[in-house]
């Protein structure tokens, strides 16, 4: 009758970005939650426990590598997949990315079909990542059909 | 359900489910009889031959505790407190709602009983399927009194009969509706019934016919009938959901471009160069809605594949008036901006450059922006209104235009902001009658006084 959700964290400084990934993601039953800039971003992290990052590499505060150098030297936070979200479509910006600990590197302006495809292929398998004492998380539930 | 506890099944074009049903009542049969036809399935709980409880799968269930709130019968933070408490599960948020005095025992049995009967009735016009009969009674959380089958039977069948005699109809269970935004007569000079209102007042566009007849007790055929009059009428239409997501998913797009291009354009330090990007933003966004709206206007739909010149026609016919009267009354510079191909061409506000320059071209493409931001807000509200109006998608794409429309004025204002800057070190300079530097760099602006002149965001960037 019901099963959990995965909570999907969108780091952009642009709230239109926020708005539009969080209307795309929220049609396809995944939950939304947003930071506009790198402090906030990994307040969320530590809160809400992630399934998922979609992170902006130009932020205010902190930028997009220093977040994903510091979510991946976390233990607790290490396995959840970074997607990296910029508008810089250079080889160098891309390794870049990919050295921080990006698990994935989508190139701004991105189609809203394949950011949902992007997030659904990282999403597989978003329960075996959860610690345990993010049991209490899972209970945002949602009515099956 | 495991096999050893099943008692009987076979096909339904075998044994039709109005004799299944009629047959397990007079035998007094405990157990729940599974009905099966295409994604669907209908569960029925029997004890002792009456019915206790039943289920559907492969349908999106309606949700009462929203339907109770549209219709102003519970209000949205005790709906969504008996939904949390009830996790979803509608057997166990009625009950609660008698417990909190919210819904009387009585309605609930006899919104329970409706529920039931109109499953029936639903399933009683499967033709294809089949039917497996099992010892288990699946356990349900419920507090229905049993229902006698032959009392239910009846009413299904003459349900059933009722969405019979209505022939050939496109309406489904799962139909949706909603009110078209051009009705601004009053609906009650019309002579509509209670009944025409109450479903008109539910056509919000998100309530499927089948919870429209559960939340107001009509049988789903009444109601169908009903939803038919309201289209007769032109009061409603009815929603395509495969249409509206194509549509959210283009126009999202090219918000998404547009942000990208203003995002990139905000890196142009002159503030004549600021003020171009800016047009070209606000001119690439404006033809990308032209040509989305070439596409999924409303009554460009359902003729096949249009000859262009006929969209062109449309499209000109639809925004060149405003584009006219805006350049009449408030913005003259958008007198050079014309229609070509159903396309707006600015060409000659890029090529301004060549016939005038300094603080005159700053003025004419100033003005050009502020302009084209009045256009593209025409166009994006006419465009909404017309392809999904007052829906959930329309409201949705609502939210995220706002939000890019507000970095554009941002963007606007930090313009303005340079400008009064530069006004007030021209007066600086003329009261203390010293050497005036005529064209204020917009870099070195942003250094001497970047507090006043630029927002915190910009500052950020710039570091």
């Amino acid at each position: 009758m019901i099963e959990p959700i995965p909570t999907v964290l969108v780091v952009d400084d642009s709230p239109t970005v926020r708005k539009i990934v969080q209307m795309t993601l929220q049609r396809e039953h995944i939950r939304v939650i947003t930071a506009g800039d790198g402090l906030s971003a990994l307040t969320s992290v530590a809160d809400e426990m992630p399934a998922l990052i979609l992170l902006d590499i130009q932020l205010p505060r902190m930028d997009g590598y220093t977040i994903c150098q510091i979510v991946r030297k976390n233990l607790q936070f290490r396995a959840i997949p970074i997607i990296m979200l910029s508008g810089k479509d250079g080889l160098f910006d891309k390794m870049r990315g990919r050295l921080a600990g990006s698990t994935e590197y989508l190139t701004k302006p991105f189609d809203s079909a394949e950011l949902v495809q992007t997030v659904k292929k990282h999403l597989a398998g978003w329960q075996q990542r959860m610690p345990p004492q993010y049991e209490g998380m899972r209970t945002r539930l949602r009515r099956r059909g | 359900m495991e096999s050893q506890d099943l008692i009987m099944d076979g096909d339904l074009q075998t044994l039709g489910l109005q004799s299944i049903l009629k047959m397990l009542a007079l035998s007094g049969k405990t157990g729940t009889l599974f009905i099966h036809s295409g994604r669907e399935t209908l569960s029925i709980s029997l004890r002792k031959g009456l019915i206790v409880a039943l289920r559907e799968e492969g349908v999106n269930q309606p949700d009462l505790l929203t339907m109770l709130c549209l219709m102003n019968r519970l209000d949205p933070q005790r709906a969504q407190a008996l939904r949390e408490a009830a996790q979803g599960n509608m057997q166990v948020a009625l009950p609660l709602l008698v417990d909190q005095n919210w819904m009387s025992a009585a309605e609930m049995q006899q919104r329970l009983e409706f529920a039931i009967t109109q499953s029936i009735s639903h399933a009683l016009r499967w033709v294809n399927g089949r039917f497996a009969f099992h010892r288990r009674v699946i356990a349900i959380e419920g507090r229905m009194q049993p229902l006698d089958v032959d009392s239910v039977l009846l009413e299904a069948l003459r349900q059933a009969d009722e969405w019979e005699e209505m022939g050939e109809v496109s309406l489904t269970r799962a139909t949706m509706a909603r009110w078209l935004p051009e009705v601004s007569n009053d609906v009650r000079s019309l002579g509509l019934s209670q009944d025409h209102i109450d479903v008109l007042c539910l056509a919000n566009g998100e309530v499927p016919l089948q919870a429209m007849a559960m939340a107001l007790m009509i049988p789903e055929a009444r109601v169908a009938r009903i939803l038919a009059r309201l289209l007769e009428l032109r009061l409603v239409e009815v929603v395509d959901t495969a249409l509206e997501g194509e549509l959210q998913q283009d126009l999202t797009n090219i918000i998404i471009m547009s942000q990208h291009t203003l995002a990139q354009q905000r890196q142009n330090l002159a503030p004549d160069q600021h003020l171009i990007g800016l047009i070209k933003t606000l001119t690439q966004c404006i033809n990308g809605l032209l040509i989305h709206h070439g596409t999924y206007a409303k009554s460009l739909r359902g003729r096949g594949q249009m000859p262009v010149a006929d969209i062109v026609n449309y499209l000109e016919r639809r925004f060149a008036g405003p584009l006219e009267l805006m350049a009449k009354q408030q913005f003259p510079i958008l007198e050079t901006v014309s229609f070509a191909n159903g396309q707006l061409d600015c060409t000659e506000i890029f090529n301004l450059d060549r016939l005038v320059r300094g603080e005159q071209l700053e003025e004419f493409y100033w003005e050009a922006v502020r302009g084209l931001a009045v256009f593209l807000r025409t166009v994006f509200t006419a465009l909404l209104n017309d392809e999904v109006g007052n829906s959930y998608t329309g409201r949705q794409l609502n939210i995220v235009w706002k939000a890019f429309l507000t970095e554009i004025d941002q963007e606007i204002q930090q313009y303005q902001l340079y400008r009064a800057g530069q006004h007030a070190q021209q007066s600086r300079s003329r009261f203390n009658d010293s050497a005036f530097q005529g064209d204020v760099n917009w870099k070195s602006a942003e250094q001497d006084d970047g507090t006043f002149l630029r927002s915190s965001e910009w500052q950020r960037r710039s570091i």
